[in-house]
Formats: C-alpha cells, sequence, structure tokens
C-alpha cells in the first residue's frame, strides 16, 4: 500500500530512496499536467513556457544552496553562461556570420539542435562551476555568499567586453526559438529526478552533513571543499541548461538580462518556497512567476472590474522585497520548508513513527535558523 | 617619482573612499551580524538631498551638514523598521532580508525621484585642481583623503572614549555579558545605526561630488566595494574594515596601470578575481578574523 506523505527525512534503505525520489518526479509531473492544461490557453503559453524554466533555475539552485546552506548570489551567472553558450551553439551557421562575424573559426562552423544546446549550456556553466569552486568552496557563510557575488560580477563583465564571442553589452540575436512545452517539462521533470537523487544520495547526505555540522562531518573524514564542490558544479550545470532553455525562449538577450533582476528572482522564488527542499523551489517558482507577472502587467496597465490600474515601473521588484520580507520575518523557512513530497510503502513498524534518523534534515536549515528563538529570547 | 606620488594619492583618494563604506557597514555588522545591501542606498539618499538644498539654493556649507543628518535619520530608521524585529536570524537571514529592504527603498527612490540622473552642482573650488612640484592634484581628492582621515579619527575617538564607544565595544564582543551589565541592545544598536548613518552621509557626498549625478540604481557600486572590502579585510573587524577599503583601493589603481590597454575593460573582472585570490589564501580576510560569523 502507497501512499503520499510530506516530510523533510525520507525512509531508510533503498525503497526509501525509491520512494522520496518518486515522489519529487511526482511533484514535478503534477506541475506538468498543470502547466499542459493552461497551456491550452494561448494568452498563458508564454507564463507557463517561463514558469517551466524558473522551475529548472530554481531547483538547480536549491540543488546547491538546500544542501550547503550557503546562499549562492553566482547563480545567475551560470544561467548566463548556460545562455550565451548554449545559445552561440544553436545560431544557424548562416546567421552566425551576420551575428558574430569575429567568432574564432571553429566555433562560426558549429551548429547544433535543441537538446545539445542545452547540453552545452549545462556543461559551460559546470566548467566555470568547477574553475571557480575550488577556490570559493573554502569561504563560508556571509563571506561565501558576497564571494560568489563576485562571481557574477566577473562573468556579467566578461561577457559585457567579450565582443567577439558575445557581441558585448549590445543583444545577442538570432538564437532559434526551439524551446517548446515538451522541451520544457521534460527538462524539468529530468533535473527534478537529479536532484532528488543527489539528495538522497551519499554525496547529497556529505553535503548536508558539512552544512549542519562541519566540524563533526570532517572529523568523520568528510571533505567539506569536496562535498561542496559536487553539489556546486551539479546545480551549476542544472542552472546553466536553465540559461540555455531560457536563450532559446527569448532568442534575443544581453548580459544585463542576467543581472540584479534576475538575482532577485531566484532569491525570492527559493526564500518563498522553502530553501530546503525541492516541493518548495517548485513552489516558490509557481507562487513568484505568478506574482511577478501580475505585476508586470499592473506595471504596463491593467483593468481589473473597469478600473484602469497603473503602477509606476519597478513595483514588481519592490513587492518582492516585501515578500522576501515578510516571509524572513514570519516564515522563515518558506512556505514548504525542508519538506519534500514522497512516496512512503506500508512500511514495516520499525520505519514508524519512529524512523531512524538517516540523515539530520529535522535540524533547522541555515536560513532563518534562529530568527523565532531570537524574538522569544528578545522579549 | 611624481607619477608615484600621484598614484600613491589616487590610490589613498578611492581606498578612504572604500575604506569610509566598510567602516560603516562593519559597524552595524559587528552589533548584529548584518551586512547591509541598502547601505549604498544611503549614499544615494544622501545625494539626492544635496541635489534638493543645492538646488533650493542652500549654502553650501549647509548642505553638508544637513546631509549626513538627513542619511543619520534614515539609517536609524532603516534600523528600526527593517532591521530590529531580526535582531538574533543568521547572517544569511538578515543579509537577505537587507536585499528585500533594499528593492523596497529603491523602489521608493524611483517613485520619488524618477530613473533619469540628477546633476549634483558642487561649490566651483571643489572641481578645480592644485598644481604643486609637477603633481596635479585635484581638490576634490585631498577633501577625500582628508574626510576620510577625520572620520576614522573620531570614530576610534567615539569608540574608546566615550561610554557609548564602551557600549558599542561591548555589546559587540560579549552581547550576553554585555546585557547583564545593564546594556541595552536597543540602544546600542540605534548608536552602530546612527554612526553608520553618519558616515554613509560623508561617503554620499564624496561619492556623487566625484560622479556628478545620482540615478535611483547608483547604490549599486558603492555597496559592492563595501562588500568587496570587508570581506578581503575580514568580517567584522573594525581595523580589518579599514585595511581592506585601502586595500581594494590600492588594487584597482595598480590595476589601472598595470594592465594593457586590451585588458583595462575586463579591469572589474580582474578586480574581483584578485580579491577571491587573496580570500583562498587567507579565508579571514587581510586581518585574518572569522571566516564564518557566528
Amino acid at each position: 500500500m502507497l501512499r503520499l506523505a510530506l516530510r523533510a527525512d525520507r525512509l531508510p534503505g533503498p525503497a526509501g530512496r525509491l520512494g522520496a525520489t518518486a515522489g519529487a518526479v511526482l511533484a514535478a509531473g503534477a506541475v506538468t499536467l498543470l502547466g499542459a492544461l493552461l497551456f491550452l490557453a494561448p494568452t498563458m503559453r508564454e507564463i507557463v513556457l517561463l514558469f517551466g524554466i524558473n522551475a529548472v533555475m530554481v531547483v538547480g539552485f536549491q540543488l546547491f544552496v538546500g544542501n550547503t546552506g550557503i546562499v549562492s548570489f553566482g547563480h545567475v551567472a551560470f544561467m548566463a553562461v548556460g545562455a550565451y553558450a548554449g545559445g552561440i551553439a544553436a545560431i544557424p551557421v548562416l546567421d552566425k556570420e551576420l551575428v558574430l562575424p569575429d567568432l574564432p573559426g571553429p566555433l562560426a562552423s558549429v551548429e547544433v539542435g535543441f537538446v545539445p544546446a542545452l547540453l552545452i549550456g549545462g556543461a559551460a556553466a559546470a566548467l566555470v562551476a568547477l574553475v571557480t569552486g575550488p577556490a570559493l568552496m573554502r569561504l563560508s557563510g556571509a563571506a561565501a555568499s558576497i564571494a560568489t557575488l563576485g562571481l557574477l560580477i566577473i562573468v556579467t563583465n566578461v561577457l559585457a567586453q567579450a565582443t567577439p564571442l558575445t557581441r558585448g553589452p549590445q543583444s545577442l540575436f538570432g538564437v532559434p526559438e526551439n524551446t517548446t512545452f515538451t522541451g520544457v517539462y521534460a527538462t524539468l521533470v529530468a533535473t527534478v529526478a537529479v536532484s532528488a537523487l543527489f539528495k538522497w544520495s551519499g554525496a547529497g547526505l556529505r553535503a548536508r552533513a558539512v552544512r549542519d555540522q562541519p566540524m563533526a562531518a570532517e572529523s568523520a573524514g568528510v571533505s567539506v571543499l569536496r562535498s561542496r564542490l559536487w553539489a556546486f558544479a551539479l546545480s551549476a550545470f542544472v542552472t546553466g541548461v536553465a540559461g540555455a532553455l531560457y536563450a532559446q525562449l527569448l532568442t534575443a538577450f544581453s548580459p544585463a538580462s542576467f543581472y540584479i533582476a534576475q538575482l532577485v528572482l531566484v532569491i525570492a522564488m527559493a526564500i518563498v518556497g522553502g530553501i530546503g527542499g525541492i516541493s518548495g523551489a517548485l513552489l516558490g517558482a509557481a507562487v513568484i512567476t505568478v506574482l511577478n507577472e501580475l505585476l508586470r502587467r499592473v506595471e504596463s496597465g491593467m483593468s481589473v472590474a473597469g478600473t484602469e490600474i497603473h503602477a509606476p515601473t519597478g513595483i514588481s521588484s519592490a513587492v518582492l522585497g516585501v515578500a522576501l520580507i515578510v516571509m524572513l520575518r514570519w516564515r522563515p523557512h518558506g512556505l514548504l520548508g525542508s519538506a519534500e513530497l514522497q512516496f512512503e510503502g506500508s512500511a514495516p513498524a520499525r520505519a514508524e513513527p519512529e524512523a531512524p534518523r538517516t540523515v539530520p534534515e529535522d535540524s533547522p536549515e541555515a536560513v532563518g535558523r534562529t530568527a523565532g528563538a531570537a524574538r522569544a529570547d528578545d522579549g | 617619482m611624481t607619477a608615484f606620488v600621484q598614484h600613491v594619492l589616487d590610490a589613498l583618494s578611492v581606498g578612504s573612499t572604500y575604506a569610509l563604506l566598510a567602516l560603516g557597514l562593519t559597524l552595524v555588522f559587528s552589533v548584529m551580524n548584518l551586512i547591509n545591501f541598502a547601505y549604498g542606498l544611503l549614499l544615494v539618499w544622501g545625494g539626492y538631498g544635496a541635489c534638493v538644498l543645492v538646488d533650493a539654493g542652500v549654502p553650501f556649507a549647509l548642505v553638508v551638514p544637513l546631509c549626513i543628518l538627513f542619511v543619520t535619520v534614515l539609517s536609524m530608521a532603516m534600523g528600526r523598521v527593517a532591521f530590529r524585529p531580526f535582531i538574533g536570524a543568521p547572517p544569511i537571514t538578515l543579509l537577505i532580508t537587507s536585499f528585500g529592504v533594499l528593492l523596497i527603498v529603491q523602489y521608493i527612490a524611483i517613485l520619488v525621484f524618477g530613473e533619469k540622473p540628477r546633476v549634483l552642482d558642487v561649490p566651483g573650488f571643489l572641481t578645480g585642481v592644485v598644481t604643486t612640484g609637477g603633481l596635479r592634484i585635484p581638490v576634490l581628492q585631498l577633501v577625500t583623503i582628508a574626510s576620510g582621515a577625520l572620520v576614522v579619527a573620531a570614530f576610534y575617538a567615539l569608540l574608546n572614549r566615550t561610554a557609548f564607544g564602551a557600549q558599542l565595544r561591548a555589546a559587540a564582543e560579549l552581547p550576553q555579558t554585555a546585557r547583564l551589565m545593564g546594556i541595552r541592545p536597543d540602544r546600542v544598536l540605534m548608536i552602530a545605526f546612527a554612526v553608520s548613518g553618519a558616515i554613509a552621509g560623508v561617503v554620499g557626498l564624496l561619492w556623487f561630488a566625484k560622479v556628478g549625478a545620482v540615478t535611483p540604481r547608483s547604490d549599486l557600486e558603492p555597496t559592492l566595494k563595501a562588500f568587496i572590502a570587508i570581506v578581503l579585510g575580514g568580517l567584522g573587524r573594525i581595523s580589518g574594515a579599514m585595511l581592506g577599503g585601502l586595500a581594494l583601493g590600492a588594487i584597482e589603481v595598480a590595476m589601472n596601470i598595470v594592465l594593457p590597454a586590451g585588458a583595462i575593460t575586463y579591469a572589474q573582472a580582474i578586480v574581483f578575481a584578485v580579491v577571491i585570490t587573496l580570500l583562498v589564501l587567507r579565508p579571514g580576510g587581510l586581518s585574518g578574523a572569522r571566516t564564518e560569523a557566528t
């Protein structure tokens, strides 16, 4: 007898791992189904695609942040690298002469389809993560966050200056519009599966051990650097894929498309949904995508029940700011916390109600750890 | 030789701006572990305050203190409304909270002043250049270095010679004990925000006098510079903040001299890469502080 449950740790054994992974995939499947229904309405198409891409991006972000507890401000850089690498690879050879006349020879003669472009985007981002990770992953806490922000600045600067490769600060255009509903949501399901497999694997467990008890983990022989680096590279790959998807949806973009505004979105989605889990990432992506889209329509003027509402430009980011503060103040663990949708078998008695804790998952997440406790303490 | 002195002066003036920025940020960080993303916006509001006052015909000698007062009050308001409820939260929560505060306060600036840059007219003497012994020194550069030295001296006097300063240090070092001794954490926090705001007021004036115009999004650059400076110097140390700021200034000026013309456009990326490399060699920053805020 199988049933569904929301829980932060998983049941022990291979069955528990299978159930936890299958639960996450089911969540992605449910999201896909909902997306497919909405996609039938022509006005909803763009937002459905956008949501799917955002979901891939946030699941990728969460893969690193949730498992290591380091809040990265650099993931937008991976998205940018993925978008440029995948986008340039996908531009047809004939158009390349027009768009990027100075592209180095071997690159100029490359033209790939949708899936290879995604893989190229992901691989390029993972490469950047592997090169910078050994340095960045040595830092912890707020210093690490600021250093990853440095990575974003570096990547933006390089993309904006490497004119032969990227057209510099101008828009890169001519990327074929290959991103389809099937493409986005197949990627999402695959991403969620990979993310869940990682989370419940030994590598994921090691990363979370370092997150919760760095000293103890290290004395038990877990390498802080290596455990973080795995999560960093894999999450960069996923985020790069999201970038390549985005590139083939937008068809034209510039380094500015992947900067602070995008960073705000990623952070808001992760915080609102709950930074510790995949299910939370999906929920956060949904809530913020809808909210952001609504606000953007309000910005450009829309009429509700006969009244014309027109808010000044920029209100969307202000509302995201309010959402961030409200969440961190009153629900620091996000809507779902680190709970995951999982399948549970009609388990042997020992697994319930006191399942042996294989994962120290019930410990509070790095974000919002003591906001509540501190308040009580403060009074 | 003159070229060298010129470069040193450049590095000192850029570095002292960064050092002041880092000082203001570190002060609040040491009391409540907050790295404030919205810090640069205090500069922006100070810049706008100066624009409005100058346009209204207020003499510049009055604009300066009024501006500093305005930013001080603003900083205290921000601390009271937005950050006080979060006392005791982990640094990352505070960092993201300040990100939210940034978005809101920036939006208010956009509503009030619009997106267009607003020119700040400074009195003529500030834009002048002093020529001496083959050196051409902009007056603003001298004013910047002097203000930097003055603020740091005043800051140290406040920290080491007054009761406020003793309370601040106590609260930063041993918050629990300080509380048992009857030091009110709220009050200390407000003092920290006030001092940090006053510093932001000074830097805001210097910064926008140099740049010449204010936009609602001018906050990003100073905030980033301050962040890099405090991480480079070592999080949570007053001396580290100043060291980090001066070092960042020196690195920037050195990059502009050393880099070949083709690479100069990548200067920003290279500076950040250098800083990250330094951090790998010394994860605790130049002053060897703790890497993980507790």
